[in-house]
């Protein structure tokens, strides 16, 4: 009988554990995990508040109204005042499709839902929330329209912004869409093989080419004993790979600053190696590769799987920006502003401001340094080499009369296509105003020849018409 | 209107099924900590001389004393014994200045002392032995 | 030690007052659709569910927790259900009517009619019948055969199964020695465990499988005097399972949606994630009666009522829920240990059992902790067959946890 008193009380046990389990669970559920889950589109409770409340409009940082909400009929209903151009940024809004781009992101914001507390509970009752905020960006329309003309015809994204405040001027990204007609074109946009869905700029991840070798060069400022002089011939032998320059044409004698201004891959190739991939990682996720940035969208993480084993080859492919890494135009551009703000990179910022409906500033962005990236002497010594590739080097076809611009063009292998062009660079390098990356999704053409002549005009307008 | 209503009634259901799982547990927790023995050593208290299996109804082996104690069939005596032969409320007993007495209170079958049925109030011994109904029970006083 | 402070009437007060409380809120909440039979519909439940209790006491030696707990957690599901739907709600109300009349009336059944230990093959073939029935002339109802419409009345025959499947269990480790002597006696519960649970399969009622399996693998544990077999047992459960998942589609189904619901969100998992939203939404404290929105979540008056629940009443009720369920479960344990004749203590511990396992696996799969199946909770979901028999099993679980007396000796 003990026995089975005994078998009796275990099975109880086990009962009894099961479900203090299930209470842990459940507490776990709502501190940790709630917020989260109830964040979908999917979850039509969000959608609840929108029928009484109108949403707060978005307006760039000089005032024109980019998106708003009107009474039509008895809802209320969106209007996007320039459609395609503002398609990734400001996203859209819809019942049907879910949310995506800043509505989504500052939903609560634009919607003036707060925090779900028992006083904001009993406020809102009591005092009924009907309108939502409005959304102030950093975004210049004259700027961002006149990028996407330069663009337009092409795939690729350009992002443009203060590399000492953070304020991005401009984001465009190719193909885009119209969300105004979301409704009509949804089957023929989710199905179109270019994706005109996806945010280029923040999640795009191309191979960068030789703009990534202004990285190498700053692993090889950092490497105190490294000899910088290189006899180029052309081409390369590292480890059984044949690594080729442009044409096979050699560069004859280099330093690093030569090596930079004419993209001379075999000297970043076989410095690479001798640098180490391992400098070379470290030098890489402080310019913010492999890690996550906080942006008011969200951002795929570039990559470089540096830890991985990689062989000579690997290295010396990285070092040119070549092989298994991927960056997002995004962080191109923050690796810009990096160098063009002595060394610190900015975070970036897309939302200047948060106004109420009375016209209360309720919050103001303030620019943040992210992370000291590098330091001075070292920023303005790859800054200087920069600077010389514009004035003779591949980088010319950004050059501007009068003003000294920095930059790095770059041809990336696209081993399922044609090659992607690239630019970055800023200008005017003694007090940077403005930094940029351009990426022409296979082109087919140079980073020189393609994206170079786009980011001249876009400085140039960017000097000229942002205050 | 009913929001505010609502809103408020949310905390008062949870603070009261939350009150009832309280009494619940408590309720449990009593009813096993009364077949407790240990604290009966300073107290005096009747204890069961019947074999309790050849019982058809339910009784303890121990009945500590308070300063009063009823007994008998009903719910709201503090001994409860479901024997058809003891009266609802069949005796009590109470605590007077270190003494216990027991007191018949107009049983239908009387209470027996020592085989001798009582007609006033008594003043228990230690070793007295009680019968009522079916039971029968031995005092066992603090001396 | 006789703490006069605390007695029976505090809980039973209290019940009457959340009870009142509710009723009051809900008419407020369909201010506009009051009819007078709701308002005599609800002070005629309160009133019968403070009589029942009060009762109880009176007429049971036995446990009286069992019942006050029941009540709370029909009151607390019927609260969800009528703000769901009143007419449901009108509805639920005439089952636990009835529910509480079946209870008294198994009570007495079960207490005086004596011998139930002799039917074991009844009890199986009893099962075997029904099972047969169900999927002849079933209906299948969202992937599982599990109704069968008689007249106008749809009941689910896997309630009365789990019942006989308990009685079986019961009444066969009663007689072990009976059929320990018959060839291939001590095999006879395996076989008709594994038949039961093939049956299932076949009606895809995966969440009965469960019960059965884990009440029959837990009774076995107890009471199986050969202990390899229940090594066997537990060998051949899993293989069979793996085969279950190969095999059965459905299996891995359910599988895939409970490792990433996010992914079928727009239609296997579409369930499972509404109820998670409605969860999350409700915070710990819920949204108020009446203030969320359940009605967002499929068959919520079913199977997510608990969800329900936790989005309108918070997560606090909900585990308040689970804590009446643990205790229930706990008190039930307690009967079968302090119950002396065999029959009635494996009955006992079966319907514990039952109750604790399909409480948790209900819980557990809307919480996406478990995959989820679709079952009933005990007494607090909307259904007749569910209520019935869960307040039968409740009904002989009250008689067990009286001191039976029976004249003739037991086998110990």
């Amino acid at each position: 009988m003990d026995k089975e008193i005994k078998r009796i009380i275990t099975v109880l046990t086990a009962i009894c554990i099961l479900f203090v389990s299930l209470m842990a669970y459940l507490t776990y559920f709502q501190i940790f995990k709630a917020e989260s889950v109830k964040m979908n589109s999917y979850n039509k409770r969000l959608w609840i508040n929108e029928e009484k409340i109108l949403r707060g409009s978005i307006i760039d940082r000089n005032g024109k109204i980019l998106a708003y909400s009107e009474k039509v009929d008895d809802t209320y209903k969106r209007f996007y005042n320039y459609g395609n151009l503002y398609s990734h940024i400001i996203g859209y809004s819809y019942r049907e499709y879910g949310k995506a781009g800043l509505e989504l992101e500052y939903n609560n914001t634009l919607l003036n839902i707060s925090e779900s507390t028992a006083l904001n509970e009993l406020k809102n009752i009591v005092l009924p929330n009907t309108e939502g905020n409005t959304l102030k960006l950093t975004i210049d329309h004259h700027l961002q329209e006149y990028s996407r003309n330069l663009l337009k015809g092409h795939k690729g994204s350009i992002v443009a912004m203060n590399p000492t405040t953070g304020e991005i001027y401009a984001m465009v990204s190719l193909p885009d869409f119209n969300p105004t007609n979301l409704k009509e074109d949804w089957k023929n946009i989710v199905e179109d093989e270019n994706s005109p869905l996806l945010n280029r700029a923040t999640s795009g991840l191309y191979t960068p080419g030789s703009t990534f070798k202004v990285l190498t060069a700053i692993a090889a400022i950092e490497k105190k004993d490294l000899d910088r002089e290189y006899e180029c011939t052309g081409s390369a032998n590292i480890d059984g790979y044949i690594l080729k320059d442009y044409d096979g044409k050699p560069h004859g004698k280099l330093n690093l600053e030569e090596a930079l201004v004419k993209s001379c891959n075999t000297y970043f190739g076989e410095k690479g190696v001798i640098i180490g991939k391992d400098a070379l990682g470290e030098v890489a996720e402080r310019f913010l590769v492999n890690k996550k940035i906080d942006f008011d969208l969200p951002v795929s993480k570039s990559s470089f799987p540096y830890k991985d084993n990689l062989g000579e080859t690997d290295i010396a492919a990285a070092s040119i920006g070549q092989g298994k890494l991927l960056m997002t135009p995004l962080n191109m551009a923050l690796i810009a502003s990096g160098i063009a703000n002595k060394g610190d990179i900015v975070k970036p910022i897309l939302v200047k401001e948060v106004i109420s409906p009375e016209g209360k500033v309720l919050r103001n962005n303030q620019p943040q340094i992210l992370t000291k990236a590098v330091d001075i002497f070292t920023a303005n010594e790859v800054k200087n080499m920069m600077v010389e590739s514009v004035k003779r080097g591949t980088s010319r076809n950004a050059s501007i009369k009068n003003v000294r611009v920095a930059g790095k063009t770059g041809t990336a292998e696209n081993p399922s296509g044609k090659s992607h062009a690239w630019f970055i660079g800023f200008a005017p390098a003694e007090e940077p105003k403005i930094a940029l990356a351009v990426v022409l999704e296979e082109e087919g053409s140079t980073g020189g020849k393609a994206a170079a002549p786009i980011a001249r005009n876009i400085i140039i307008e960017a000097l000229n018409t942002i205050k | 209107m009913f929001n505010i209503v609502s809103l408020i009634f949310k905390y008062i259901f949870i603070i009261i099924i939350y009150l009832f799982i309280l009494s619940i547990i408590r309720l449990i927790y009593l009813d096993i900590k009364g077949i407790d023995t240990k604290a009966l050593n300073n107290a005096s208290y009747l204890k069961l001389v019947n074999r309790k299996d050849t019982l058809p109804f339910k009784v303890k082996e121990y009945y500590p004393l308070d300063k009063e104690v009823y007994l008998g069939r009903g719910k709201d005596n503090q001994i409860v014994i479901r024997d058809p032969y003891i009266s609802k409320r069949h005796l009590k007993i109470v605590e007077d200045e270190g003494n216990y007495y027991l007191e018949d209170l107009g049983s239908a079958n009387g209470t027996y002392i020592n085989e001798e049925r009582i007609l006033d109030v008594v003043k228990l011994k230690n070793g007295d032995r009680i019968r009522v109904g079916q039971i029968e029970f031995l005092y066992v006083g603090r001396e | 030690m006789f703490n006069k402070m605390v007695s029976y009437k505090y809980p039973r007060n209290l019940l009457m007052l959340f009870e009142l409380l509710a009723l009051f809120l809900l008419f407020i909440y369909s201010k506009d659709n009051l009819n007078k039979f709701t308002f005599i519909y609800g002070i005629g439940l309160i009133l019968i569910v403070y009589v029942s209790n009060f009762l109880l006491l009176r007429i049971s030696t036995g446990d009286t927790y069992i019942f006050l707990i029941v009540t709370m957690l029909i009151s607390i599901g019927l609260i969800m259900i009528y703000r769901i739907d009143p007419l449901l709600g009108i509805k639920q109300i005439l089952w636990i009517g009835m529910g509480i009349f079946i209870f008294f009336l198994t009570y007495l059944v079960f207490k005086n009619i004596k011998g139930w230990e002799e039917w074991t093959y009844f009890y199986g073939i009893g099962s075997i019948i029904l099972f047969i029935i169900t999927l002849l002339f079933g209906s299948r109802i969202r992937g599982a055969i599990n109704w069968i419409s008689i007249g106008g009345l749809s009941i689910q025959p896997s309630e009365i199964i789990k019942l006989l499947t308990i009685f079986l269990i019961a009444s066969y480790y009663t007689r072990y020695e009976h059929f320990k002597k018959q060839k291939y006696g001590s095999y006879y519960l395996i076989a008709t465990t594994y038949l039961f649970i093939l049956f299932l399969f076949l009606q895809r009622d995966l969440g009965t499988v469960l019960i059965l399996y884990t009440l029959f693998i837990a009774l076995q544990f107890i009471y199986e005097e050969n202990r390899r077999l229940i090594l066997y047992n537990l060998l051949f459960s899993i293989v069979s399972g793996f085969l279950g998942y190969l095999l059965f589609p459905h299996v891995r189904i359910r599988f895939e949606t409970w490792l990433n619901p996010w992914k079928y969100i727009d239609n296997k998992g579409y369930q499972i994630t509404q109820s998670l939203f409605a969860i999350a939404e409700g915070g710990f404290f819920g949204t108020g009666l009446g203030l969320g929105h359940p009605d967002f979540i499929p068959e919520v008056h079913t199977d997510f009522i608990f969800s329900a629940i936790c989005e309108e009443m918070g997560i606090f009720t909900g585990m308040g829920i689970i804590m009446l369920f643990l205790i229930l479960v706990y008190r039930g344990f307690k009967i079968g240990i302090n119950q002396k004749i065999k029959f009635y203590r494996i009955v006992a511990i079966g319907i514990s059992i039952l109750f604790g396992i399909q409480s948790f696996i209900i819980f557990g799969g809307v919480l996406k902790m478990i995959p989820l199946t679709g079952i009933t909770i005990p007494f607090v979901s909307y259904g007749g067959s569910s209520m019935l028999s869960s307040f039968i099993a409740l009904g002989i679980l009250q008689v067990a946890s009286e001191e039976l007396d029976f004249e003739e000796a037991k086998d110990g």
